[in-house]
């Protein structure tokens, strides 16, 4: 039960009554005619949309096992968000594909955005039309929630909210299926019960380095004034298939790389780098080692010898004899010689 | 010659009916290969095989078809949706600049530039679909007695308005630092100049005073000092203000005379019939003046006292 805050002084009546039995009367029949509701007061609840709720389009949003808390989060705003949605169980990733066909039959439900979390850091989204209609799956990335203290803007739970395309989704046939796709899958049906009759948010879908950016805003003023309220993501189209879950293929995208090749090649990338390196330092060292030449030869040696006469060579094979040392008589002695100076 | 491998699967599918190659694995055995020189597809040379591009799906018709068959006719009331590019850029225009986009992608790694573009088409949707909302009667704007849940709870609005105030605080605490540090350093400035006038003042009484002790001056103008004062800085303004007038410093004048542009050339001749009519060096007031006097005030109050008079001050004082 949401808690509703009754401003003191008084409301009138009708008003009153309209809050009260928002899950039972139809909400939009609260901003006219305040005087038939009066004299209803005691009578038999109106049934749920008094009619008027034509449009039954019912979403089934859930996942598989394995994802992190900002998909649940996400999951959680997007239910939020859509007041025409229904939640499920998460599915045991056993089961194949087609299963959550049989599961949006139980639950009664025409759409359904199931989130697919592999290896707990990749996300895919699969939005499809139940029965027979088409399906695509999509790349999640770059994922925001509501929860983020950036995002300012607040908007009424279940408001009905515009939906604004960029026109490049009228290009393409792929783009205007996605497109046809989103509409049916993100605008909640007027006088739905939960919905409340007011617009005041507005959903963006835009085509940019070809992936589809989602932004929710909240219309501040009547000049166009916008905050945004959240979750915000980028999907990354990878197929469009005829089947729900299933079928032929009618549309693959071409410049989608899987984020497993992606980290690969970046992978690849590092490793190739630095072979590379390598291989130039040993071609280095090579052509060092290459340069080098063991110097046996002096080439200089010539360079002094200068032709000259042959003379004998005189090789002696008795010692000379040593010197005759005269010693001098006459000299006197040092003291003297001394004595004498 | 590249040949691709798709094609030479169905050659060889044809050309061993009825044979069975030796090694079913390989998918080019030599016999294949002798089949495919025999029919003149391999040429002499390095021949390389090579994958064939893969074909991406693109079932143009079978799209078509499938939006047919699942859209719903329903009124625009039911789906609320518009296709509209990026209203006009108010600011890029207020700049004069032209808008970095006009149908263009716009480059997905600025962010701000992306994020605006998403917000200009959202705020284009909205021009665009209140007029229609209204006509349909569906309302936008929200009664302010209406209450009702709101998709953020109340304490998570309460959050955000508390991290947004936080933020306003830190900026406004960091601006106060800053024009804190900026006075201080001014008012240092003007500190010190204060202290030096205040030194200046005191040195100017000390040698008025000296000069009247030692007889230069006998005028007592200098204790009156404070009287002068407001007239001194309009002086000091007059002066300036002519000495301005006159250009610049006579030494300036001679240097540039002598050295300015390029120099005092070489071989000019000196006295010669210009120079000898050149009258612009004779000043009427200095030719014709006799006696010219040395000094407004009178010699004494510049020139110093003997030595006999300054002894006589000096025994005196």
């Amino acid at each position: 039960m949401s808690a509703f805050k009754r401003k003191r002084g008084g409301q009138a009546p009708g008003n009153k009554k309209a809050k009260k039995a928002k899950f039972v009367a139809d909400t939009s029949e609260a901003p006219k005619e305040n005087e038939q509701e009066k004299t209803h007061e005691i009578t038999v609840p109106a049934p749920v949309s008094q009619g008027k709720w034509k449009n039954k389009e019912r979403v089934l949003i859930f996942s598989s096992r394995g994802i992190n808390y900002r998909t649940r989060h996400m999951m959680q705003d997007l239910r939020t968000m859509m007041p025409h949605s229904k939640a499920d169980t998460k599915m045991d990733r056993k089961d194949k594909l087609f299963v959550v066909n049989e599961v949006c039959e139980i639950k009664n439900c025409n759409k359904c955005i199931f989130f697919e979390a592999k290896k707990k850091q990749d996300l895919y989204m699969w939005v499809a039309n139940s029965p027979h209609g088409p399906s695509a799956k999509f790349l999640v990335q770059n994922i925001h929630t509501l929860a983020e203290l950036k995002m300012t803007g607040n908007c009424l739970k279940g408001s009905r909210p515009l939906l604004s395309f960029d026109p490049k989704f009228d290009s393409e046939p792929h783009f205007a299926v996605l497109k046809e796709l989103f509409t049916q899958t993100f605008s909640t049906p007027r006088y739905h019960p939960k919905s409340q009759p007011f617009v005041d948010h507005v959903f963006t879908f835009t085509i940019n380095d070809d992936r589809i950016w989602f932004r929710n805003y909240q219309i501040m003023e009547e000049d166009a004034a916008l905050v945004e309220i959240g979750p915000r993501f980028v999907l990354n189209l990878i197929k469009v298939f005829q089947g729900s879950f299933g079928g032929p293929t009618l549309f693959e995208n071409p410049n989608f790389t899987s984020p497993n090749m992606h980290r690969r090649q970046i992978r690849l990338a590092a490793a190739a780098r630095v072979r590379e390196k390598q291989m130039v330092k040993e071609l280095q060292k090579l052509k060092r080692a290459g340069t080098k030449e063991d110097v046996t030869i002096d080439v200089t040696a010539d360079v002094f010898l200068t032709p000259a006469d042959e003379t004998p060579v005189l090789i002696q094979t008795e010692a000379p004899e040593p010197k005759v040392v005269k010693k001098n008589k006459h000299k006197a002695f040092k003291r003297q010689r001394m004595a004498r100076k | 010659m590249i040949i691709e491998s798709s094609t030479m699967e169905s050659e060889d599918e044809e050309s061993l009916l009825g044979q069975e190659s030796e090694d079913e694995n390989s998918e080019l055995s030599d016999s294949e290969l002798q089949e495919a020189f025999a029919k003149g597809w391999l040429k002499p040379g390095m021949n390389v095989l090579v994958d064939k591009t893969k074909k991406h799906v693109n079932n143009v018709e079978g799209l078509k078809q499938c939006l047919a068959g699942f859209r719903k006719d329903l009124p625009w009331a039911e789906r609320l949706d518009m296709t509209n590019l990026p209203a006009e850029d108010v600011i890029y225009k207020a700049e004069g600049k032209k808008p970095a986009v006009k149908i263009g992608d716009v480059n997905p790694d600025d962010d701000f530039q992306r994020e605006m573009f998403f917000y200009r088409q959202a705020q284009a949707t909205v021009l665009d679909a209140l007029p229609l909302l209204s006509k349909h009667g569906i309302p936008t704007k929200r009664p302010d007695d209406y209450f009702a849940e709101m998709a953020k709870s109340d304490q998570q609005m309460q959050k955000i308005r508390k991290k947004l105030i936080s933020k306003q605080l830190i900026l406004e605490k960091s601006e106060k630092a800053k024009k804190l540090r900026e006075q201080r350093k001014f008012g240092k400035k003007v500190q010190v100049e204060v202290i030096q006038k205040r030194h200046k003042e005191k040195r100017d009484m000390m040698s008025s005073v000296k000069k009247f002790q030692k007889g230069m001056t006998d005028k007592l103008d200098f204790l009156d000092g404070d009287q002068k004062k407001p007239r001194e800085p309009s002086q000091a303004q007059n002066k300036v203000a002519k000495d301005n007038k006159k250009g610049p410093n006579a030494k300036r004048k001679y240097k540039d005379q002598r050295f300015g542009f390029g120099g005092k050339k070489k071989g000019k001749k000196w006295n010669t019939k210009e120079s000898h009519n050149d009258v612009s060096g004779f000043r009427a007031k200095v030719a014709n003046a006799k006696g010219a006097k040395k000094g407004a005030k009178g010699g004494k109050q510049n020139k110093r006292p003997g030595k006999s008079v300054r002894k006589k001050t000096k025994s005196r004082s």
